[in-house]
């Protein structure tokens, strides 16, 4: 065993020293360089997607949670990623001789995961456009009506 | 440093073998495309999807009938995870057969319904890619994962209606008792794999046939019987045993007809592929009851003789007394699950392989038949429920018999042969697992399943005797029955009627023809 040496973990702390270095010089830089438009949104206190004021209790639309969600998937498929990166030099060398294979499951599974992308895209999971809106209530308002004359048929019946 | 350390120790060649599990592999590259064509069609080409999803099903039925022939490869690959046997291929022929008839039935049905057509088949498709991985598994943790890709899907089929408050509550309490059970099931493999470690400080097993060579070396002998206790309260959920089977009835009478008719015969049979070679290769028969492996055996083959009754029972007594022909027949398939676990306990009950693969086959043929007859039934039902599933009383069938005469009569055959009357399938069916089970010298098991039977004359010949000897109050128009449904009905008849008539070719092609592929590990 070697012994301790604080030496060891001069990359740990260049790591902070860079991250930090990163966040402080990115707010720096849009104070000085950025232009600004005041809004009143933009004004308004940030509270997660909501008025600030009013009633606790309001409905969200269900695309908050389908955002969640493809984001913890997405997130949890990256992280596949990271012991496939680590195990590729030693798989992929001449004592396993798995260059390809490996290579190519972890190819299928990155376009699988594109493949899933696309569906989210196309399928406007990502769309907060007013047009998506409108069409979302309208949806909405539909099947509420279809829902209102099945409760009549089944109290008429 | 640690990682590759580890890795060297190991054996890593991965023995991959596409080809073994070509089947899965069409099965999921098209549940992929079906998805991509759904999110670049309009709505007006959403038919496609429907035809995709078929064309996808009958290549891979291609090439698991090739496989069934003219494979010369190794059986196993992947280190024994994917094993190809005739309890395979039975199953997964099965599996596809279901998905194939479901997407018939509900083509037309999930435009009428104004559901997604594309996110339906694709979903379809991948449930049926998670069955087939359990019927190949030959290993706890693909089985694990089979399951998991077979049950996901199915809870949002199951609630696929979103207005419908009933598909709402079926899809919920689905997705709560089935992940509750999945827990089980996981618990129990986790125990097995510490069980299963032969000296302190070596990992245990989760390779099936591996298992059954360890049993009577294994560490600690009462996490064996735990986590094979936990399994089997696992697999008794899924396939809807008597103590497990009370989400059965609310999710099958609450999910779209269509959906209940892949449920009760597509991951049932799923259930019993994994169920059966998890505990007839796994917990093996042994001769002398004194060891590990002798009592593990006996434990579970005496549990499932019980359970076997008590699901006979109650779910014949259960449909008796139902009102709506859904929850009917969903008793109605945990009665069947009763009767199959019948020919269960023949195969586990002997170690001689001639009498095993007949047994085996015997439960394969069984879910063959039932899968045919429960979907003509269904494909029925679906019809006369009309949109938002709203007939689906006995009393909306009263009279019809002679105003839809064949809607009526088709129903009827099926109600005949789900009971088991000679000529039909279920006929068939039944006498080859009572033959297992007489065979395995279980003769009051087999009793109590004739008189089970028995009791189950009343609740299918009183639909029969609704439809054609009430009188109908309501006014009747006749549902129109589309093209492909009319395939459906007609695939199904037939195939009651073949079964019933010649089922030696499908018996046989369910044998195991080498003796016992899995015990040459």
């Amino acid at each position: 065993m070697t012994r301790f040496d604080l030496r060891d973990y001069l990359p740990v702390l260049l790591m902070f020293v860079v991250a930090a270095g990163f966040a402080v010089t990115n707010i720096l830089l849009t104070q000085l360089v950025g232009q600004r438009k005041q809004t009143r949104t933009k004004l308004m206190p940030y509270e997660c997607g909501k008025d600030p004021v009013g009633s606790a209790r309001e409905r969200f639309s269900v695309k908050f949670y389908l955002i969640a969600m493809i984001f913890i998937l997405f997130d949890i498929e990256v992280i596949f990623l990271v012991p496939w990166a680590v195990v590729f030099k030693t798989l992929a060398g001449p004592e396993y001789g798995l260059r390809n294979l490996v290579y190519t499951e972890m190819m299928v599974f990155v376009i699988l995961l594109l493949a899933g992308y696309i569906y989210v895209v196309k399928k406007g999971a990502f769309d907060w456009g007013e047009r998506a809106r409108h069409e979302a209530e309208a949806e909405a308002r539909a099947l509420e009506d279809l829902r209102k004359k099945e409760l009549a048929a089944r109290r008429a019946a | 440093m640690n990682l590759s350390l580890a890795l060297q120790i190991q054996n890593v060649s991965p023995d991959v073998n596409l080809l073994l599990i070509l089947p899965e592999l069409i099965v999921c590259t098209a549940g992929v495309i079906v998805m991509m064509v759904d999110a670049f069609a309009r709505p007006r080409q959403r038919w496609m999807t429907g035809g995709l999803a078929l064309v996808g099903l009958v290549a891979a039925m291609a090439a698991s009938f090739w496989m069934w022939s003219g494979w010369a490869g190794p059986r196993e690959a992947f280190h024994g995870m994917i094993v190809l046997d005739e309890l395979r291929l039975g199953f997964t022929f099965i599996a596809l057969l279901v998905s194939a008839l479901t997407v018939l039935v509900s083509m037309v049905w999930v435009e009428g319904e104004n559901l997604p057509a594309g996110e339906f088949h694709s979903l379809l498709l991948f449930a049926t890619s998670g069955m087939m991985l359990m019927a190949s598994g030959g290993d706890l943790v693909i089985i694990f994962l089979g399951l998991e890709i077979l049950s996901i899907a199915t809870y949002v089929m199951a609630g696929f209606r979103r207005t419908d408050l009933r598909s709402n509550e079926s899809s919920l309490k689905y997705f709560i008792l089935g992940s509750f059970s999945s827990a089980f099931l996981l618990y129990g493999i986790a125990l097995v794999y510490g069980a299963t470690a032969t000296r302190t400080g070596l990992a245990g097993t989760t390779n099936i046939a591996e298992i059954a060579n360890r049993l009577d070396v294994s560490l600690y002998p009462p996490l064996l019987f735990a986590g094979a206790a936990m399994m089997l309260v696992g697999f008794g959920f899924k396939i809807a045993t008597a103590p497990f089977h009370v989400w059965t009835p609310d999710v099958y009478e609450g999910a779209p007809t269509p959906v209940t008719a892949f449920m009760a015969a597509g991951p049932k049979a799923a259930g019993f592929a994994s169920f059966l070679r998890v505990f007839v290769f796994g917990f093996p028969f042994v001769a002398t009851v004194a060891s590990v492996q002798g009592q593990i055996h006996a434990a579970w083959l005496g549990a499932l003789v019980v359970l076997a009754i008590i699901t006979m029972t109650i779910g014949n007594v259960g449909a008796i007394v139902q009102n709506n022909v859904k929850r009917m027949l969903a008793y109605s398939s945990i009665a069947h699950a009763g009767y199959a676990l019948v020919g269960f306990v023949a195969a586990g009950a002997t170690g001689d392989p001639v009498f095993k693969s007949e047994a085996l086959s015997s439960v394969a043929f069984y879910m063959l038949t039932y899968a045919v007859m429960n979907l003509g039934a269904f494909a029925v039902v679906t019809l006369i429920a009309r949109s938002g599933d709203r007939r689906t009383d006995f009393e909306d069938y009263n009279g019809i018999g002679f105003q839809s005469p064949g809607l009526a009569f088709t129903l009827s055959l099926f109600m005949l042969s789900l009971l088991g009357l000679p000529l039909t399938a279920g006929f068939m069916g039944k006498i080859m697992v009572f033959r297992a089970a007489l065979n395995a010298g279980y003769y009051s098991l087999v009793v109590i399943a004739v008189l089970n039977t028995a009791i189950s004359a009343y609740y299918y010949l009183r639909l029969i005797i609704v439809m054609f000897f009430r009188e109908r109050t309501t006014s009747w128009s006749a549902p129109r029955v589309p093209a492909s449904v009319i395939v459906v009905l007609i695939i199904t008849v037939l195939g009651v009627f073949y079964l019933g008539l010649f089922p030696n070719r499908v018996l046989d092609a369910f044998k195991t023809r080498p003796p016992a592929v899995m015990a040459t590990r």
